[in-house]
């Protein structure tokens, strides 16, 4: 009986990223959202690589929030109108643990992604080189929050029909402490000073909402379940 | 308890921030009245509503012939 | 058996009759109040030596913002009274509570601007207590549409219920992290006069307008939540007797006239 916790989680994750690799096309969408958007930003700004490197830190976290949102809305939306949503709520497993295993491959196809491909971004936008490490390290956790954070939204508008704008609504002052201190992190970083302290908050903040958010994601579910 | 301001036309123009403290007071009592007098006014639309349905209820009774409804 | 009073406070009805009788003498205080706040605040109270007469918006600005922040927690725990007892009243008191919120923070916001500008110079600064009252609008804003959303009425309570809750978590988080990127980014030291170190002529009328205001969000919560009530229950039979009755004394103060 003891194992019944932890095969809920594992099962939901292979099952997500199993999905989603057959929808590897989609399931890319918000990297490239990512790396073309950010070629918006010389285009409207300036093409100068010193006033350029004054935003590149904040404008790739902004650019990487925008698309975790836009792909939030997904965790949920295929499963409540295949069916599977109501086979989730009615399983043995406690329901934040198979939640866990969504957000977590929900993560790795979109945080992970964005966080490796930022370091071309960075180039793109002439991120002094103080601020790689940094921006790798505080993406990882940051979009790790806003995946969870996100999810909390999405539990609580999966039924609605135009659920996603109202998602982007609900989720966006949740977001707000994630991208403060994660841009942060990087700034401090260019500016000599220490890095950690910021990049340690971000961290309490992965640890409170890896915590709470799969409770209140399930919360969430079961009330729509009944809509 | 005296005034601070030696007439009301100082009270007015506040040393040149009038515009701003007395544009403050206006937009902030509307939106007080507001708030007080919106539910008073739907509260007498939902009870008016209520008449009409039971007006509506006693009309259907009345005439059980009348099955396909009213326009 | 003490806990009647409790589960009788739940019920719509009960609210409903009693309300009307607590408004009789809540509204004349209130009114009272505010209105001798203003008038003290406006007229009477000194004017500041930095800031001359405009720091005379302190005294809608301040309760305002108090009551905005206060508002949002009045409105979590409704929910979270609905989500624990499931008492139906806690609902309607969550949803009444949400736009009443949001205009007390349109009012803390609108308030803040006009005042930055003989202060600062310019309407709209990116300062702490200005960014933090923008992200409560938003909150307000998310609890009110997703409630606004849903076809029924159990489901958007639970669900504004959990957004609730889930807000009132963050908001210290949110309170903070801001005040924290504020300092990080200070262009220039900008200080509202802060409170305790006010003179007691400037102080005293704030006091009076902060009850004044709590005063006030009283009488209006009571009034949106009794027309909530009205459009959650008019099917059932209470409403319908009340409406014969309202009728009734119609009809006799007629026949007493004639």
């Amino acid at each position: 009986m003891a194992s019944s916790v932890n095969s809920g989680f594992l099962a939901w994750l292979r099952r997500d990223l199993l999905l989603a690799y057959r929808r590897r096309g989609e399931a890319a969408s918000p990297l490239v959202f990512f790396v073309m958007v950010s070629t918006l930003i010389p285009l409207g700004l300036t093409p100068e690589s010193a006033r350029l490197a004054e935003v590149a830190a904040g404008m790739i976290w902004v650019m990487a929030l925008l698309a975790t949102l836009l792909s939030v809305d997904g965790l949920f939306a295929s499963d409540y109108q295949d069916g599977s949503l109501e086979q989730l709520l009615i399983t043995p497993q406690l329901l934040p643990m198979p939640l866990l295993g969504k957000i977590t491959a929900h993560w790795l196809t979109t945080g992970l992604p964005l966080t490796l491909v930022s370091p071309l971004l960075g180039l793109m936008l002439s991120l002094p080189a103080s601020g790689y490490l940094p921006m790798i390290c505080s993406l990882a956790l940051g979009t790790a929050c806003l995946s969870l954070t996100g999810a909390v939204g999405a539990a609580l508008t999966v039924s609605l029909r135009k659920g996603g704008l109202l998602l982007s609504l609900l989720v966006m002052p949740l977001y707000m402490p994630v991208i403060i201190f994660g841009t942060a992190t990087v700034t401090y970083a260019i500016d000599g000073l220490n890095w950690l302290p910021p990049l340690a908050i971000l961290g309490a903040l992965f640890a409170a909402s890896v915590a709470l958010c799969p409770l209140a994601a399930a919360g969430g579910l079961r009330i729509t379940s009944a809509n | 308890m005296k005034m601070y301001f030696a007439s009301f036309q100082d009270l007015l123009t506040m040393d040149g921030h009038g515009f701003y403290v007395w544009s403050t007071v206006i937009v902030t009592l509307l939106i007080m009245i507001w708030l007080l007098v919106a539910p008073i006014l739907s509260r007498r639309a939902l009870l008016k509503e209520v008449a009409r349905d039971i007006l509506r209820e006693r009309a259907r009774q009345t005439s059980p012939t009348n099955t396909q409804g009213e326009s | 058996m003490s806990w009647q009073w409790f589960h009788r406070l739940g019920s719509p009805r009960w609210f409903y009759h009693n309300s009307a009788r607590w408004l009789a003498w809540l509204c004349p205080i209130a009114a009272a109040v505010v209105l001798g706040g203003l008038v003290w605040g406006l007229a009477i109270a000194p004017e500041d030596a930095k800031q001359g007469n405009s720091f005379r918006i302190i005294y809608l600005h301040v309760p305002a913002s108090f009551l905005a922040l206060a508002g949002y927690y009045i409105m979590a725990i409704a929910g979270a009274v609905g989500l624990i007892w499931k008492m139906k009243l806690s609902y309607m008191v969550m949803k009444s509570a949400a736009p009443i919120g949001a205009a007390l923070t349109f009012i803390a916001l609108f308030s803040g601007a006009i005042w930055g500008k003989p202060t600062w110079g310019t309407y709209w600064v990116w300062d702490a207590r200005i960014t933090s009252m923008l992200i409560l609008l938003f909150l307000y804003l998310g609890v009110m549409a997703l409630q606004y959303a849903y076809h029924s009425i159990d489901a958007a309570s639970k669900a504004g219920a959990i957004l609730g809750l889930v807000g009132t978590v963050n908001i210290p988080i949110i309170y903070k992290s801001v005040d924290w990127w504020f300092t990080l980014h200070q262009p220039a030291t900008i200080k509202f006069t802060s409170a305790p170190s006010m003179h007691p002529d400037m102080f005293q009328p704030l006091l009076v307008m902060i009850v004044g205001f709590y005063l006030f969000y009283a009488v209006a919560l009571i009034l949106h939540t009794r027309s909530e009530i009205l459009r959650r229950e008019r099917k059932t039979s209470w409403v319908r007797e009340l409406l014969n009755e309202k009728n009734q004394d119609v009809a006799d103060k007629k026949v007493g006239k004639s």
